[in-house]
């Protein structure tokens, strides 16, 4: 074997070529394959610049020769192989490092602001320049989650978690720089890992070390179902809550009702979770090296859809590209953060071995900024341009 | 008759025309008839004798000897040569030899070269004719091989090609005969010789494994040269030897007698043993075993019980997680709180650190006046104490972590305390913590008069056991109330050095373990309930199933005794893995796993299920050695510890870290 009937196609209308099979040797790899595509380019339109270019062969990242793939992924040699080709993910480029006094164990950013939770019990707000706008001091004891509410022109409200057992609403205006604490929510007899806001911005749910979730909405409503401490806690949308915790599970609640919808049970404690709407996908960390994906629908609670495995520790953060329905990122006590495209699970896009010490912390932004901070007190930034053409493929 | 008749002419004729078939009839004629023909052929004149085949001496006594053609009387020649002339004509006649009388004309004949050659062919047994190949190749006319072409070109006969009637109707005979089953095939011959088997239903065992079995009696020895009246001098013993033999027991002598030379057969006594003798012969035969015993043959490999393979018995701590760095000397021990989500560390650097599990930060640094030996974080969640020993100092920390409410709660337990009003002697002082310790956590402060080496907490979270170990000392093990700030010392005296006290999760029993036993004692009674022999040198560290029916002890000769208080006294199973001394030992508090810790730097995890059914025996199966802790100064892991929940094993050492194992 080694000719191989396949033709290309893609879905970007800027480098489409005529759809006709060729015959291109077996043991060609990427960057063969991406020299032919634009040969064929440039032999079309005399304007072309070179394009690095990545191919997909039924839904699969190819990484190795194509032979190798086609052997592994059990694809006939006999047909014409359909490859799908879209333009190569850049690396993301480092942007910031942004220096803190104390571990980062949270980050929520925005499209203007950047807020963080710090072990030094203050949570802190940095423009996108790395530059610090705001310590928002308060409690008691070590930040642990922090969150945006909603931004009415410069006045902003935004929610830290702490292990001093509250939740603390703040409101911030950015032009007088002032910040006031609105409420100081007591009610856990834990610490508080985890919090989120609903998609209406009206209400915000808790988890906590005592096992509880709370949705802080008046009334107060009390979940009760886990058997250990809640590490995780997520809006799928506005009536449906999602929480994992240290009990192996996560489980789906009914925001209105408050019962409980599904359990997906696990081998290994749950230490963060990620749903993307675009792919309805529930991406989760647990205390073992694998990123595990789940479809929340399914029934059968024990099924994991896809396993990615790379890091060397646990996996402590996890995050779903907001624009892209393929891509996640993930970050663990080995000090790296890996960006995964879930089309090619068994190596990640990129590695980001930047931090020194354990990630504690990512994000992704909508405009493409991935955050990652950790136990080396800093809160590093990745301009990411997935492509812009490809966001929808 | 008719040759003789015929003309010699003629004759000669015959003679050489006559083939082969002739000349064989002629075989029979006798060499002597045939010369007369030849006579007959030489004279050819016309005196013929005509008195045909008759014998010639008829006509002895006449003058003629026949008569010719004409019927006139022929003549015999005239004879008158003697036997004189007769000698003279053989001896110069040269022709003599081949010269013959005719007895039908009396006239004498010379023979031709030719007639004497065919009388020499005739004596020979040769053919007469000299041309005549008796040896000519015969040519067969049906040769014995198969020609193409047959020999007769008839055409098969028709009836060769129609199936016969009658045949038809023999076969359909058959055919119906076979079908009613009144024909029946033949059976095969047996060729094998049928023999009957005298022995087939005889049990081999009665007669043969009788033979088998038997066992002769056994034989005496015979006599040699030392039973000898007169033996050889060297059989004889000298002087040394007779004293070596008599001071020998009776047992061990070589010889039953001693040797002795007599002059003649005459002067030898009555031998005095010899009832004796012949009893303890009798005895010999009656003692001895005159059965064999049959030696079961198993494989020892089948005695070992098939263990499950660790794959199975997951879930267990495989990899190191988190390391949690920060002290600078070793650390002796490590505590776990009851949810699970801190750590407590006690140091050689004089610290405590408290840690949060899940991210291994250090939270809390507590100083204290000594390298802290011992931390213990008390079971009950509703509670929110630390004991640390250190030095004769048990501190009752409060680390504030965890629920403010029961923090709170603890501090207030503390601060209720009324002082009674009669005031005892206590053998422990207690105080209060105040200032700067009592900023720092210090809530109660315990003044022991020795060293104190282990604090366990009981159960339910308000008595706190302490060892001061002190060889013989009736004063090493200190029980604490903490709620009635009281100390009791529950034994009058203490055999040996305790090494460690541990309280039964479950019922009122008190566990003590000093270097080589392991002593239950039920506090309500008051009472030594079991002594358990722990089989080794030195006990290091002990602890006790959830369940409370058994009971793990690491010993400093590297083994880990598991007992069954059920079961026996002595150790169900002893496992030899460590290499080194073993410092800890520990039970999951919900999954069967337990966990050793060791000077070798590895943690040992195994499967240590525990049945509810009384008759299944536990079940042991080693399943990892975790590796992490670097050995410094000889001393590898110092604690071990499980996680209240997860399957997570914690360990300390002397390389300065707390490294947990998930």
């Amino acid at each position: 074997m080694s000719q191989v009937q396949a033709r290309f196609f893609t879905e970007n209308t800027k480098y489409l070529i005529d759809d006709v099979p060729f015959s291109i040797p077996a043991a060609s790899e990427v960057v063969d394959l991406s020299g032919v595509i634009n040969k064929l380019l440039e032999a079309k339109n005399d304007g072309h610049k070179h394009v690095e270019f990545d191919f997909l062969v039924r839904g699969q990242f190819l990484r190795t020769s194509l032979a190798n793939h086609m052997e592994t992924e059990n694809i006939s040699t006999e047909e014409v192989v359909e490859i799908e080709y879209v333009e190569k993910f850049t690396a993301p480029q480092p942007e910031e490092c942004i220096m803190h006094d104390d571990w980062i164990s949270s980050v929520e950013a925005d499209s203007e602001w950047i807020l963080t939770g710090s072990f030094d019990k203050t949570a802190r707000i940095w423009s996108m320049e790395g530059k610090a706008v705001m310590t928002v001091a308060g409690h008691t004891d070590v930040v642990k989650d922090v969150a945006w509410v909603k931004r009415d022109g410069l006045s902003s409200l935004l929610l830290t978690a702490s292990l001093d057992q509250t939740i603390m609403l703040w409101e911030w205006n950015s032009e007088r720089n002032k910040v006031k604490a609105r409420h100081c929510c007591r009610g856990h007899a834990g610490s508080v890992d985890t919090v989120a806001v609903d998609p209406t911005r009206t209400k915000f749910c808790s988890g906590s070390w005592d096992k509880m979730l709370k949705i802080w909405s008046t009334p107060l409503m009390t979940f009760s179902g886990h058997n250990e401490a809640v590490s995780s806690v997520l809006w799928m949308d506005a009536e449906e809550l999602c929480s994992a915790s240290w009990d192996h599970t996560i489980r789906l609640w009914d925001a209105e009702t408050g019962g409980q919808k599904n359990t997906i049970t696990g081998s290994k404690v749950f230490s963060c979770i990620s749903y993307s709407p675009l792919c309805r996908r529930l991406a989760s960390g647990s205390t073992d090296r694998h990123v595990r994906l789940w479809d929340p629908r399914s029934k059968d609670g024990y099924l994991v859809l896809l396993s990615l495995t790379s890091h060397n520790g646990w996996v402590t953060a996890v995050r779903w590209s907001p624009s892209h329905e393929h891509q996640l990122v993930s970050g663990s006590l080995d000090n790296v953060v890996k960006l995964w495209d879930t089309r090619s699970c068994k190596a990640p896009l990129y590695d980001l071995a930047a931090h020194e010490d354990k990630v504690m912390c990512v994000d992704w932004t909508e405009n493409g900024l991935i955050l990652s901070g950790g136990a080396d007190n800093k809160l590093y930034t990745y301009r990411y341009s997935a492509c812009v053409s490809d966001a929808g493929a | 008759v008719g040759l003789h008749s015929l003309s010699m002419s003629k004759f000669t004729l015959i003679l050489t025309s006559l083939n082969l078939q002739v000349l064989d009839k002629c075989k029979i004629f006798s060499s002597v008839s045939l010369l007369v023909f030849i006579t007959f052929s030489v004279r050819s004149q016309d005196i013929r004798n005509t008195v045909g085949n008759i014998p010639m001496e008829w006509y002895k006594d006449y003058p003629h000897i026949g008569y010719d053609l004409d019927g006139k009387k022929l003549f015999k020649p005239i004879r008158n040569k003697d036997e004189l002339d007769e000698f003279l004509d053989k001896m110069e006649n040269p022709d003599y030899w081949r010269t013959v009388q005719d007895k039908m004309t009396g006239a004498d004949i010379r023979l031709s070269d030719e007639q004497v050659d065919l009388v020499h062919r005739l004596q020979q047994g040769k053919f007469g004719d000299v041309n005549f190949n008796e040896y000519e190749p015969a040519i067969d006319f049906f040769s014995n091989e198969v020609m193409i072409h047959p020999v007769t070109n008839r055409p098969q006969d028709k009836r060769s090609f129609i199936p016969s009637l009658i045949e038809k109707e023999k076969v359909g005979k058959l055919v119906h005969a076979i079908k009613m089953g009144w024909i029946k095939p033949r059976r095969p011959k047996e060729t094998t010789p049928q023999y009957y088997d005298l022995w087939a239903k005889e049990d081999p065992n009665s007669i043969l494994g009788r033979h088998k079995m038997h066992v002769p009696a056994p034989k005496m020895k015979l006599p040699g040269h030392e039973e000898s009246y007169n033996p050889p001098p060297e059989y004889l013993m000298s002087e040394e030897e007779r004293l070596a033999w008599e001071q020998q027991d009776p047992e061990d002598r070589k010889l039953s007698f001693l040797p002795q030379k007599f002059a003649c057969l005459r002067a030898v006594p009555a031998y005095s043993r010899f009832i004796h003798e012949r009893f303890e012969r009798c005895l010999d035969l009656y003692l001895c075993p005159r059965q064999r015993k049959m030696r079961v043959n198993v494989n020892p490999e089948d005695l070992i019980p098939k263990l499950p393979k660790p794959k199975d018995l997951q879930p267990f701590p495989t990899t190191q997680s988190l390391v949690y760095r920060g002290h600078s000397s070793l650390v002796r021990s490590i505590s776990v709180s009851p949810s699970g989500q801190w750590l407590v560390s006690g140091s050689d650097d004089c610290t405590v650190r408290f840690w949060e599990v899940s991210t291994a930060r250090c939270l809390k640094t507590v100083e204290v006046g000594g390298a802290v030996k011992g931390v213990a974080w008390n079971p009950n969640p509703s509670i929110c104490l630390v004991a640390v020993s250190y030095d004769d100092t048990v501190v009752l920390l409060n680390p504030g972590l965890g629920d403010r409410l029961v923090c709170t709660a603890s501090d207030q337990l503390i601060s209720s305390y009324e002082e009674p009003e009669e005031v005892k002697d206590q053998l422990v002082q207690w105080a209060v913590a105040e200032g700067e310790g009592h900023e720092q956590g210090h809530r109660l402060i315990l003044k022991h008069p020795k060293a104190v080496r282990q604090v366990t907490w009981h159960g339910k979270g308000d008595y706190l056991a302490c060892v001061m170990p002190d060889n013989g000392s009736s004063l090493q093990v200190v029980i604490h109330q903490v709620s009635k700030r009281r100390t009791q010392n529950p034994f009058r005296k203490n055999k040996g050095l305790v090494q460690c006290v541990s309280f039964h999760p479950i019922r009122p029993y008190f566990f003590v373990a000093t270097q080589r036993y392991v002593r239950v004692y039920n506090l309500i009674k008051q009472e030594l309930t079991k002594k358990l022999m722990a089989n080794c040198k030195w006990i290091s560290s002990m602890a006790i199933h959830p369940g409370g029916d058994n009971v793990i002890c690491g010993s400093y000769d590297c083994r880990l005794a598991w007992f069954d208080l059920d079961l026996s006294t002595k150790p169900y199973k002893v496992l030899r893995h460590h290499k080194k001394a073993l410092r800890s030992v520990a039970y999951h508090r919900h999954y069967p796993l337990f966990a050793s810790g060791s000077d070798d730097g590895s943690v040992i995890v195994c499967h240590g299920m525990v049945y509810n059914d009384l008759l299944q025996n536990p079940l042991i199966v080693p399943v990892k050695v975790l590796k992490g802790h670097t050995i410094t100064h000889d001393l590898g892991v110092l604690d071990v510890t499980f996680h209240p929940t997860q399957p997570w094993v914690f360990s300390s050492g002397s390389d300065g870290t707390v490294r947990l194992f998930t």
